[in-house]
């Protein structure tokens, strides 16, 4: 059963939570019915997919690491063998997407619970995060409703939700926001993303300029309605759990240029490498004044962090060459932010930006394009 | 220690500490960039040997010359 996409979801998940909406409105706490309500539909989307044994397999893999770099935390290379260790599922999973000999490798959402987890590992060494309960970390790793597409959310601002707590009067106000972002979220996704799947993508001949042309407007179309309209519904069953789970998109197609393209769109996985690629590396670089330039990290970060991004979606060609593009593409960005003061000036000013903004869209339409698979 | 700090920022962004208002915007002046910013915050736990967790930062708080100003006092206790 794919979350968030048929009837009886639906039907199962406004039945599991109920009991959530009846506590927060008479002002109990919410945390360990969310954890039963998360374990529940893990249980009947996993269980029902035959993917229940990897989930089990996967969770104690992860723990056993986390208990693990408990002990021995401190040391560098030991982070780096249990991040390694942690990606092991996630390699196994996209191999299995490529190469039959691996297909029996098969886990909804292990791309977002690997993340979760390693963010948790980081913030351990770091010591931004000094303690781990194991029964809060369960529940954030296995935390059901942005469980196969999103948002990705951190551990300390979990936490946060989880001690703070939601006081009745609060309540009322995010079980408003979170029901209407549930349909919303419902109406973007299934009758936009559906429409036009059915009359703009499906009827496409699959070989042409035009039709590619054709294809690439009704992708990038499709691909927003369907997957804002998922992180919203994600996001509205988080609120009603009391989990105010991050925004995911804010108008891309409204952006300036390609760093702000990233700032607005599946905004949870662009400031998670962000922070845990793109800056760790920056810093690392400039700490060991590994370039003359200081700049020469910065565009080696964006390489890095963007073909990251892209493997994250796969081990496909197509997903690779999405990373590349998009890095090529950040790059040249910085270069015209450094270089050329008129663009800085003209991403703000009237038709000029509107320009921008065309352009931008069109350039992140073609990565769409690439991601589709229908060029590789 | 403000002083400091608007030397800083301006060698940062190539420009002279008195052109550098307390409110003005790096980030929307173009002044600052993700890079640029990682810098100023390296350059600032160097120079007031305090420890900024750059990822956990809000960029909110390394705005404005004004905002990092709180933001070293608060550290600095």
């Amino acid at each position: 059963m794919t979350p968030y996409a048929n009837l009886l979801f639906f039907y199962l998940l406004a039945l599991l939570l109920l009991p959530a909406v009846v506590l927060g409105l008479i002002g109990k706490p919410l945390q360990y019915y969310g954890m039963f309500f998360s374990i529940a539909m893990l249980c009947i989307v996993f269980g029902e997919g035959g993917q229940l044994p990897a989930l089990i397999v996967f969770y104690l893999w992860q723990t056993a690491l986390l208990i693990f770099f408990r002990r021995v935390k401190g040391k560098r290379p030991v982070l780096w063998l249990t991040i390694v260790l942690a990606v092991v599922p996630l390699a196994l999973v996209k191999a299995g997407e490529v190469w039959s000999a691996f297909a029996i490798f098969r886990l909804l959402g292990v791309s977002y619970m690997t993340f979760r987890a390693i963010e948790v590992l980081l913030n351990l060494h770091d010591g931004t995060v000094k303690e781990v309960s194991l029964l809060r970390w369960s529940y954030f790793l296995w935390f059901f409703p942005s469980i196969s597409s999103g948002p990705i959310d951190r551990y300390h601002r979990f936490q946060k939700d989880l001690e703070k707590g939601v006081p009745q009067k609060e309540y009322i106000n995010l079980l408003r926001h979170g029901v209407w972002k549930l349909i919303g979220g419902a109406f973007s996704s299934i009758v936009l993303g559906g429409l036009i799947w059915q009359y703009w993508l499906s009827p496409l001949p699959e070989k042409g300029l035009l039709p590619t042309l054709f294809y690439m407007y009704g992708y990038t179309f499709f691909l927003f309605f369907n997957f804002a309209g998922s992180s919203s519904m994600a996001i509205g069953t988080g609120y009603i759990l009391g989990i105010r789970v991050p925004e995911n998109f804010s108008q891309p197609f409204f952006s300036v240029d390609m760093k702000d393209c990233w700032a607005r769109w599946h905004i949870s996985l662009s400031t998670w490498l962000r922070d845990y690629v793109y800056t760790r590396f920056a810093v690392l670089s400039l700490k060991r004044k590994w370039f003359q330039n200081p700049r020469t990290a910065s565009y080696i970060g964006y390489v890095l962090t963007m073909i990251t991004m892209g493997l994250w979606h796969g081990l496909e060609p197509r997903y690779f060459v999405y990373g590349a593009y998009h890095s090529a593409l950040m790059c040249v960005n910085e270069i015209l932010d450094l270089h050329w003061k008129n663009f800085r000036k003209w991403k703000r000013q009237g038709w000029r930006q509107v320009c921008c903004v065309l352009v931008s869209f069109h350039l992140f339409a073609f990565g769409l394009l690439i991601f589709s698979g229908r060029l590789l | 220690m403000e002083q400091k700090i608007l030397q800083i920022i301006a060698d940062l962004c190539g420009a002279e500490p008195n052109e550098i208002e307390p409110e003005l915007n790096l980030f929307d002046e173009g002044l600052l960039d993700s890079f640029a910013a990682i810098q100023l915050v390296m350059a600032l736990e160097e120079a007031f040997g305090i420890s900024l967790d750059i990822a956990a930062l809000p960029r909110e708080r390394i705005t404005t010359p004004a905002a990092i100003v709180a933001l070293i006092r608060e550290k600095q206790g």
